[in-house]
This record gives structure tokens, sequence and C-alpha cells, in this order.
């Protein structure tokens, strides 16, 4: 019952200040929103470099052409691997690779630079002549249709599969491929009307119909080949599949003039057999060259090359997250003591009234918990929206909201809230009502 | 209903202290209409709020309705000052962020005392006052005979026993002076014990006793 009445006066008082409660409420919001915000942010782009950069999985080996050189600690010194060497691989050494024990799988990435002509579009596209398990490897799912099989390999069939933005542009949803998908879906999607005005005075309306190639002729080097399937849009921007047509290595070897191999991923059975693996699959290919013109490079490697990137962007998620909370906290401090100063008379009203000091923290208490919970709630919400808002129109990278960050400015706000609004509230209360009262 | 016995009250002020009352005693019979007069500094708004309960005395014994303020602890005090006293402020004291209705109110609020009706009974107060038709009103937007009548409303709508006012006409012009005068006799007759402070010979004839704050005595 006496809570009750706490918590009525606490609603009276916020509703009787609501000017000022707004105002300590924004701080709380934006607080909120702040620290919501730029961690997502700092871990959107955090989360994204790490993806790009190490898209393997850890039992994954990587087979590039060129000699990555080691650096003085002993580190592969990744960028000399990355440059473009001519390379001397071949489909024969992922034949060998095969027959290494404990590999999982090999994946050989055959590519080139070629134009796919359909309906007379020219789109210019990465050609990858590949194995059936490329879409796992690249964790590229299927919109449509299905990847090309094992058999299809044996058979050298003329089957491909579009990357996404291939697969629009041939429908003439997409004057041409771009670089990375900036733009939005609905822009995508829906023709301009002038542009469908314009088909129709040219008599190609059909095409503005078409929705899908799965199961027809594409023309690449005056070979057609028929499609298959479509892959779905992949944002991983090291190893992104949009632009890519994959076909089956064996048909690229059959009907175009690639040879040699740009890189394989080898699978090892288990993360454990990962180093017995990685000097294996060096040999067979060594057995197979004249010289070391190739290198092995391990996931851990990888990483190892790159954990001075993850530490430093960890301390950038740490730093903007105690500035935020920082801003966030001194904003809230700010309207917490500002109210609670000028309301030290107010409270000398009530206790010459007849309240006790109980009463009017309960008060206090509830005021401060419904405000940080409002405020902390709608800061949440725009945090939220904004992140949603976010997701949908850039691409580039995906925020997540962080639950951890969330708990954090919570916690924050209501620590701050209750140090900074309650405590005054107490020595006020505790005053002397006669001292209370004569507060200006 | 009142008794003050040798009471004494000093205020720090920088190194030294200064004694503000210096043995004072009072004795006030239930019903009693009691003003009290004095130069300013004299330390009447010091004794009013002793009195009240607003502040502790430093020596000597104070009694309010029979039970040693002296001795009690806080939360009593303010349960005491709750249910027995209605304070009329020298500036008013209104929240200004409450109405007028609510500023009246709060006293029931924090009662213990199971008013029922307090809704009405607020209501019927602010009628008895003349300033019904102010009740949505804050504060800010009032004169200050209205505002003295909210402050007098709020006095009295719990009932107590004692009103304490202080300078309740200090600001205010000789008709709204009669007006609320006029509402303190109507208290008075009702059986409430009034303790007025003020500067004014005339407000204070109006009262059965005068007293005079002189060197922190009362004469
Ligand atoms: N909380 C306090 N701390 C220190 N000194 C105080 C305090 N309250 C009052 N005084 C001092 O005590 C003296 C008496 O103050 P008080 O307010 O009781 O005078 P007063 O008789 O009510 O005067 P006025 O007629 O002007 O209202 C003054 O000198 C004042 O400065
Ligand atoms: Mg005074």
């Amino acid at each position: 019952m006496k809570l009750f009445t706490a918590f009525k006066l606490a609603c009276y008082g916020l509703w009787s200040n609501r000017f000022r409660v707004l105002s300590a409420m924004m701080g709380v919001v934006i607080g909120m929103f702040a620290v919501i915000v730029l961690t997502a942010i700092a871990i959107g782009v955090k989360d994204t470099l790490m993806k790009q950069m190490g898209s393997l999985g850890a039992e994954q080996i990587l087979v590039l052409p060129g000699r990555v050189l080691d650096t003085a600690n002993g580190q592969k010194d990744l960028l000399s691997g990355l440059t473009n060497v001519p390379s001397t691989l071949t489909y024969e050494d992922a034949k060998a690779i095969q027959d290494v024990p404990n590999v999982k799988s090999v994946t050989p990435q055959l590519e080139t630079i070629t134009i796919a002509q359909y309906d007379e579009r020219n789109v210019q596209s990465v050609l990858v002549g590949t194995s059936d398990q490329y879409s796992r490897i690249q964790h590229a799912d299927l919109s449509e249709g299905r990847f090309f099989t094992k058999e299809e390999q044996e058979e050298e069939a003329r089957v491909i599969v579009l990357g996404n933005n291939i697969h629009e542009a041939l429908l003439g949803k997409q004057e041409v491929p771009v670089e990375d998908e900036g733009s939005s879906d609905d822009a995508q999607q829906t023709k301009p009307i002038w542009k469908k005005v314009l088909d129709k005075l040219l008599g190609e309306s059909a095409s503005a119909e078409e929705t899908s190639l799965v199961g027809k002729q594409v023309t690449i080097n005056e070979e057609t080949y028929e499609v298959i399937g479509v892959l779905a849009p992949n944002a991983t921007l090291g190893s992104s599949t949009d632009n890519n047509i994959m076909l089956p290595i064996e048909t690229a070897l059959a009907t175009t003039d690639m040879k040699n191999l740009t890189k394989m991923i080898v699978e090892s059975a288990s993360i454990q057999a990962v180093d017995e693996v990685d000097g294996a699959v060096f040999n067979a290919i060594k057995a197979q060259h004249s010289e070391i013109d190739f290198s092995v490079v391990k996931q851990d490697q990888m990483l190892g090359a790159l954990g001075k990137v993850t530490s430093i962007l960890q301390m950038m998620l740490f730093g903007i997250t105690v500035t935020a909370l920082l801003i966030s906290g001194t904003g809230i401090m700010n309207v917490m003591v500002m109210s609670v100063r000028e309301r030290t008379r107010e409270i000398g009203i009530r206790k010459a009234l007849g309240a006790t000091t109980s009463e009017i923290m309960g008060q206090f208490f509830f005021e401060t918990l419904l405000l940080c919970c409002i405020g902390g709630a709608v800061g949440i919400g725009l945090g939220y929206a904004f992140i949603e808002v976010w997701n949908n129109n850039i691409e580039i990278f995906a925020l997540v909201l962080p639950m951890w960050a969330v708990k954090l400015a919570l916690y924050t706000t209501f620590g701050i809230g209750s140090l900074f609004g309650i405590y005054p509230a107490l020595k006020a209360a505790r005053m002397k009502p006669s001292n209370a009262l004569r507060f200006e | 209903m009142i008794e003050l016995r040798d009471v004494r009250k000093f205020y720090r002020s920088g190194s030294g202290k200064a004694e503000i009352l210096r043995g004072v005693n009072l004795r006030v019979e239930p019903g009693e209409y009691v003003a009290i007069m004095g130069k300013s500094g004299s330390g009447k708004s010091t004794m009013l709020n002793l009195l009240g309960t607003l502040d502790l005395l430093d020596s000597g014994t104070y009694e309010l309705a029979g039970k040693s303020v002296h001795k009690m602890s806080r939360g009593r005090r303010a349960r005491l000052r709750n249910e027995e006293v209605g304070f009329v402020f020298q500036h008013f004291q209104l929240i200004p962020n409450l109405s007028v209705y609510q500023n009246v109110l709060l006293p029931l609020t924090y009662g213990r005392k199971r008013l029922r009706r307090k809704k009405s009974r607020v209501l019927a107060l602010l009628d008895e006052m003349g300033i019904s038709n102010k009740k949505n009103q804050k504060p800010d937007r009032l004169s200050g005979g209205e505002k003295q009548r909210v402050a007098i409303a709020r006095a009295l709508v719990n009932e107590p026993r004692l009103i304490l006012a202080d300078e309740p006409t200090g600001s205010l012009d000789e008709e709204t002076t009669e007006s609320i005068l006029k509402l303190f006799d109507r208290v008075h007759k009702n059986g409430a014990t009034i303790i007025v402070i003020t500067h004014d010979i005339e407000v204070a004839e109006r009262a059965e006793r005068i007293l005079y704050l002189q060197n922190g005595v009362l004469v």
C-alpha cells in the first residue's frame, strides 16, 4: 500500500515535471542510443573485417600460386602471396592432393574474366571452373535451381550456375554488374518507368517478364551453356560470388583456354589433422613441381597475421564503448543532479506537510526507475530501429544489436541514474525541513 | 496544546555561534489565538520552525499535544506534523509544478488518517476559500492573495489542531488582508489553535494574546 503510494507519487512527480523529465529522459535515451549504435557499428566493422579476412574455416588450408615469403619472425608474409603471380598450379595437383590421407575435399578454382551473353545483353563476369564442393566451401546458398554435381563434372556437362548480380544483369534488371552491391533491393527489382516505356517501344517487353534464367541457354565465348542454378547474394567481401559464373572444372578445361588454378581450398578431415595435412599437401605438390612456386597456408597462420588487426579492432570497440558510456553517463548525471537540486525546496515542502524520509525516497526511487526504464526502452527501441534501417539500406556491412552493449548501457544508466538521482534526493530528504525550505 | 520550557536555539555562523532563542517559555492552550511580534531577524521564523517540528531545539523541552517532541524519532515527528500541524509559510511554499488542487491534496497523500472522500474535501475547501475556479491552475498563475488562500486551504485540509502562520498577510493589500483574517477568525471559531507571526499590529490585534520576541526571549 505504501509502495503503491510512492509509485503513484512518482508518476505524479514525473508528470508534473514533464518538461524537465523529458530533458532528463532525452539524456537517457541519447545515452542508450549512442552506446548501442556505436558498439553495433564497431562490432559490425570488426565482424565484417574478420569474416572477410577469415572466411575459411579452421580446418581449411589454402594453396596459392607463388611463394609466400616468411617474415623475420617466422610468420608468413601474406601480402607477398596475395599479389598476382603467374600460376603453375594445375588440376593434376588438385587430384594429387585428393589422395593425401585425411584430406576431406579439394576445391580447385580456375578463374578468368569473360563476357556472358543472353538475349542481346552482354555482361562482364568472372568465370570460375570448380568442383561441386564450391558452394559449400564459399558458404553460398542457392536462390534458385541447384549446383552442379560430381557426375556433371565427369561428363563435362555444359551447365553453369550464375552469381546473383550476373543473373540480374542478364535479365536486364541491372545495366552492368557493379563491383559491390551498393544499390538497394527495390532498385534492383523494379525497373524505372522510363526504361519500361523504352522496352515497350523497342518491342522488348517479353524480357521484362522473365524472372529466372534457370533452364535457359547462356553464351560464353561462343559456347552455350545451360543455367541450372542461381546463387543467393553473398556478402562476404573478399570472396563474393555475386559476379561469378560457376561451371564444372572439367567443362571449363574442355571448352575454354583456362589451364592454371588461381587457388585451391583443401579441407582437412579434422582440425587435429590440419598440421599433418598441411605438410602432406605441400609434399604432394612439390613432387609434381620442379621448384617451389606455390604456397600452402594454414588458416591459423592467416589468423595469426590478422591477430594484430583484430586486437586493433578490439581496442577500437573498447574505446568507442567507453567513450559512449562516458558521454551518456555525464549527460544523465548532469540532468539528474540538476533536477534534484531544483527540487530541494519541494522536498522541504513535502516534509513540512508530513512526508517521511522513506516516503520521499520511495517517490524519488520510482521516479528514477521509471525515467531510466522509459528512457532506456525508448533508447533501445531507437537503437534497434537504427540498426534495422541500416541493415535494410546499407549493405557494406551488417549491424547486430549487441545484447551485452544493451545490458551494459542499461546497467550504466541505472547505476548513474540512481547514484546521481537518488543520492542527492536522499541528502535533501535527510536535511532538516527548515533548511530545505530556505533552499533557493 | 503547546508547552515550551527554557528553549534555546543557536546557529553556527562561520567561526562563532549566534544564539537566536535564549530560553523561551511559552504555554498555549487548545483553541487559543496567539500573535507573535518582533523585529526582523529576531528569530520569529526560527521559533515557528521549532513549534512546527521542522527544526530541532538545542536545549529545553517541547511538548505538542501532550507528546514530547524533543524525544521523538524523525518518522514520528513527520506523522505528528502531518496530523496536528498546518503551516502557512512566509513565502507560500507551494510546489510550482503541481496544480492548486494537487497542492492542497498533498497532506492527505501522506497522512495515515483514512479520510474518506479526500477529493470532495479538497474541492469543498477550495470553494470555501473562493478559489475553486482556479483549481487546475499552476501556482505561478495566481495573485498573492490567491496563493495565500491555497496555502491556507492546504494548511486546513488535514483538519489539524494547530495552525502556524508566518507573516500570512506580509505582501497583501488591506482588503485581501482583511479577507484572510476573516478566514482565520472562522478557523479559530471552529476550535483550532492559531499562532500567527506578524509585523502588523492590526493583524496582531485580532488575536487573543500578543507576545513579543526580544533578545531571544518572549515577553
Ligand atoms: N538555517 C540558518 N542558519 C544560520 N542562520 C540562520 C538560519 N536560519 C535563520 N538564521 C538566522 O537567525 C536569525 C533569525 O532568523 P529568523 O528567520 O528566525 O528571523 P525572523 O524573526 O523570522 O525575521 P523576519 O521577520 O525577517 O522573517 C537571522 O539572523 C538569520 O540570519
Ligand atoms: Mg521570518
